[in-house]
C-alpha cells in the first residue's frame, strides 16, 4: 500500500514545484532584504536569493535533459557566494569596530 | 589568454614578494606591477584571434581593444596609487597600512577579471568573470577602514550582491528556456515569451547596476565619496568599463536577434540617467560626489574621471587652484571642457559618434535630450573653472604635488587632446566592430 503510493507518479515532484519552491526563496530573500535591518541579516537574505538561482539551474539541468552545465553551475554559484560573504563580514566588522553597530538604518554619514 | 596568465602570475608574484621583504627595501616592489602591466599590454598585440576551451573563451578584434583598455586603466591607477600605498598621501590613516601592496594584488585581481569578462562565452565563465571584477571592488572600497569609508564599502557590498543575486536569476531562466549555456545559441534559440522579457527586466537590472543608470543608480554617489580617491578613478572608469562589456555580451549574444525591441527601453534609460545626473550634479558640494553625479550622466565617456584624483573633499578647496599650480588648473580645465564636450577635445568626437548612432536609428528626441544635457552639464563644469580662476587663493589650495602624479595628469591631457584630433582611431575602432 505505502509502496504503491511512494512509486506513483504523483508522488514525485515536477518541474513545477521546484520552480514554486525557487520562486518562493527568491521572494522571501527580497522580503528579507527589504524589512531586515541587521546587516548579516541582510546578508543571509541574500544567500536565498542566490541559493534560489543555484537552485532553478540544477532544477532546469535535472528537467531538460541531464546534460552537466546546470549542476556545475550551481558549484560555481556556491563558491561565489562564500567569497562574497567573506568580503561582506570582513566590512561589516570593520565598521562594527567604528559605529560599535551594524544597524543599516544608522548608516547616514554621507549627506550632501 | 596571455594577458590573462601574466596579469594572474603577476599578482601572485606581487602577494608572496611582498609577504617575504622588510618594509624599507618594499619600495622597490613597484616594478612588479608596473612591469607586469607593461608585459600584458604587449602581449595583447600577439594574439590570434581563436577559440579555446571548446568556444567558452574566445577572442575577436574588438575585444582586443577592449582588453588594452582595460589594462591602460590599471597602468594608470597603478601609478597613482604609489602615493596611496606608501603612506605619503593624506588619505592613509592606518600606520599598518603603509607600504601594503595588497592592494595592487587585489587590483590585479581585479583587472583579470574584466580581462576574462572581455573573452567569455557562456554563462559560467561571464558570471564568475563578472563576480572577480566586481567582489574585489567592495575590498578597495572600503580600503581605508575609517567610518566614511567602511560605510561606503558596506552599502557597495549589499546592494552589489543584490544585484548579482537578479542576475543569476535572469541567467537560470534563460538557461531554463534554451537549455543550453552559450550565449550566441541561446540568443538563437529563444522565443520571446514573457518568461523572457522577465529575465531580461531581471538582467537589464542588474547591467545598469554597474553601469549606474538612473533608476540603480542610488549607491553611487555613496561609494565615491566614500572610498579612496584612486579608487573613485578606477570605479569611474574601469569598472563601467566592465559594465559595458556586460552590456555588449548581453545585448548583441542574448538578445541578438530580438534587439530592436529593446531600442525603447535602452533611449528612456539614457535619456533618465543623462537628465537626473546633471541636474542632481548642479547642487552638489562636495567635489566627488559631483563628480559621481557627473559621471552617472556621462555614462559613455569616462576616461578624464582621473580628475578627481586631487586630495581635495570640497569644490571650495579648488579655490584661486591657478595661482598656485596653474598647470594642474589647466590640465583640469582641459579635462573638465572634454567632458563637456568641446570641439578639440575627446568628449566631442566621443559624442559626435553616439549622437549620429542614435540618430540613424530614429530617436531624434534623444539626442535632443542628449543636447540639451550638454549645455546643462557646460555650466557646472564652468563653475568649477571659475573657481579655479577667478575666486581668491585658499589656504587649502597649496599642497605638495608628486613629479609621478605630475607627468601622469600631463600625459593624460596630452592624450585627451590627440583622441580629439584623430578621429582615425575610432573610425579604426568601428571598422573592425563592423566586421
Amino acid at each position: 500500500m505505502l509502496a504503491s503510493i511512494f512509486n506513483s507518479p504523483y508522488f514525485y515532484p515536477s518541474i513545477y514545484h521546484w520552480l514554486v519552491l525557487s520562486s518562493a526563496l527568491f521572494s522571501i530573500g527580497i522580503y528579507g532584504f527589504l524589512t531586515r535591518k541587521n546587516a548579516v541579516g541582510i546578508l543571509i537574505s541574500l544567500e536565498l536569493c542566490l541559493n534560489s538561482g543555484a537552485l532553478n539551474f540544477v532544477v532546469f539541468d535535472y528537467f531538460r535533459g541531464n546534460h552537466i552545465d546546470g549542476k556545475i553551475m550551481a558549484l560555481f554559484i556556491i563558491a561565489v557566494a562564500a567569497a562574497e560573504v567573506v568580503i561582506a563580514m570582513a566590512i561589516f566588522v570593520g565598521m562594527f569596530k567604528h559605529k560599535k553597530t551594524i544597524d543599516v538604518t544608522e548608516m547616514n554619514q554621507m549627506r550632501n | 589568454m596571455l594577458p590573462e596568465i601574466i596579469v594572474l602570475i603577476t599578482a601572485f608574484t606581487l602577494m608572496f614578494v611582498d609577504l617575504f621583504l622588510k618594509r624599507e627595501t618594499r619600495y622597490f616592489l613597484m616594478g612588479i606591477p608596473l612591469g607586469g602591466l607593461a608585459l600584458a599590454f604587449i602581449s595583447v598585440f600577439f594574439l590570434s584571434n581563436r577559440k579555446s576551451f571548446g568556444g567558452q573563451f574566445s577572442l575577436e578584434n574588438i575585444d582586443l581593444w577592449l582588453k588594452v583598455f582595460f589594462i591602460l586603466c590599471a597602468f594608470v591607477i597603478a601609478i597613482a596609487s604609489f602615493s596611496f600605498i606608501l603612506g605619503e598621501s593624506k588619505e592613509t590613516c592606518h600606520k599598518k597600512q603603509i607600504y601594503s601592496f595588497e592592494f595592487l594584488t587585489i587590483l590585479l585581481f581585479n583587472l583579470s577579471g574584466m580581462l576574462f569578462l572581455v573573452s567569455a562565452r557562456d554563462l559560467l565563465t561571464l558570471y564568475v568573470s563578472l563576480e572577480l571584477s566586481t567582489l574585489p571592488l567592495f575590498i578597495l572600497t572600503a580600503w581605508k577602514r575609517d567610518a566614511l569609508s567602511s560605510e561606503a564599502g558596506l552599502k557597495y557590498v549589499v546592494l552589489g550582491a543584490l544585484a548579482s543575486a537578479l542576475l543569476l536569476l535572469g541567467f537560470s531562466i534563460f538557461y531554463g528556456l534554451t537549455g543550453t549555456m552559450d550565449l550566441v545559441l541561446i540568443g538563437r534559440s529563444t522565443n520571446v515569451s514573457p518568461l523572457f522579457w522577465f529575465a531580461s527586466v531581471l538582467v537589464i537590472s542588474a547591467i545598469g547596476f554597474k553601469l549606474t543608470l538612473v533608476p540603480f543608480h542610488m549607491w553611487a554617489p555613496e561609494v565615491y565619496q566614500g572610498a579612496p580617491t584612486v579608487v573613485t578613478a578606477y570605479l569611474s572608469v574601469a569598472s563601467k568599463g566592465a559594465g559595458l562589456v556586460l552590456m555588449f555580451q548581453i545585448f548583441f549574444r542574448i538578445f541578438g536577434a530580438s534587439i530592436s525591441s529593446f531600442y525603447f527601453a535602452i533611449a528612456l534609460l539614457s535619456a533618465l540617467t543623462m537628465t537626473l545626473g546633471n541636474v542632481v550634479a548642479i547642487v552638489q558640494e562636495n567635489i566627488k560626489r559631483f563628480m559621481a553625479f557627473s559621471a552617472i550622466s556621462q555614462a559613455g565617456y569616462l576616461i578624464m574621471g582621473f580628475l578627481g584624483g586631487f586630495h581635495a573633499n570640497s569644490q571650495a578647496v579648488l579655490q584661486g587652484l591657478s595661482r598656485t599650480h596653474p598647470l594642474i588648473a589647466l590640465s583640469m580645465m582641459i579635462g573638465l571642457f572634454g567632458l563637456a564636450g568641446i570641439p578639440p577635445l575627446s568628449g566631442f568626437i566621443g559624442k559626435f559618434f553616439l549622437f549620429s548612432v542614435a540618430a540613424s536609428s530614429g530617436f531624434y528626441w534623444l539626442v535632443a535630450v542628449a543636447a540639451i544635457n550638454s549645455v546643462i552639464s557646460l555650466y557646472y563644469y564652468l563653475r568649477i573653472v571659475r573657481q579655479m580662476y577667478i575666486e581668491p587663493v585658499l589656504e587649502t589650495t597649496v599642497f605638495p604635488m608628486k613629479l609621478s602624479m605630475g607627468g601622469l595628469l600631463g600625459s593624460l591631457v596630452v592624450i585627451s587632446v590627440l583622441l580629439g584630433l584623430v578621429p582615425v582611431f575610432y573610425e579604426t575602432i568601428l571598422w573592425t566592430w563592423k566586421n
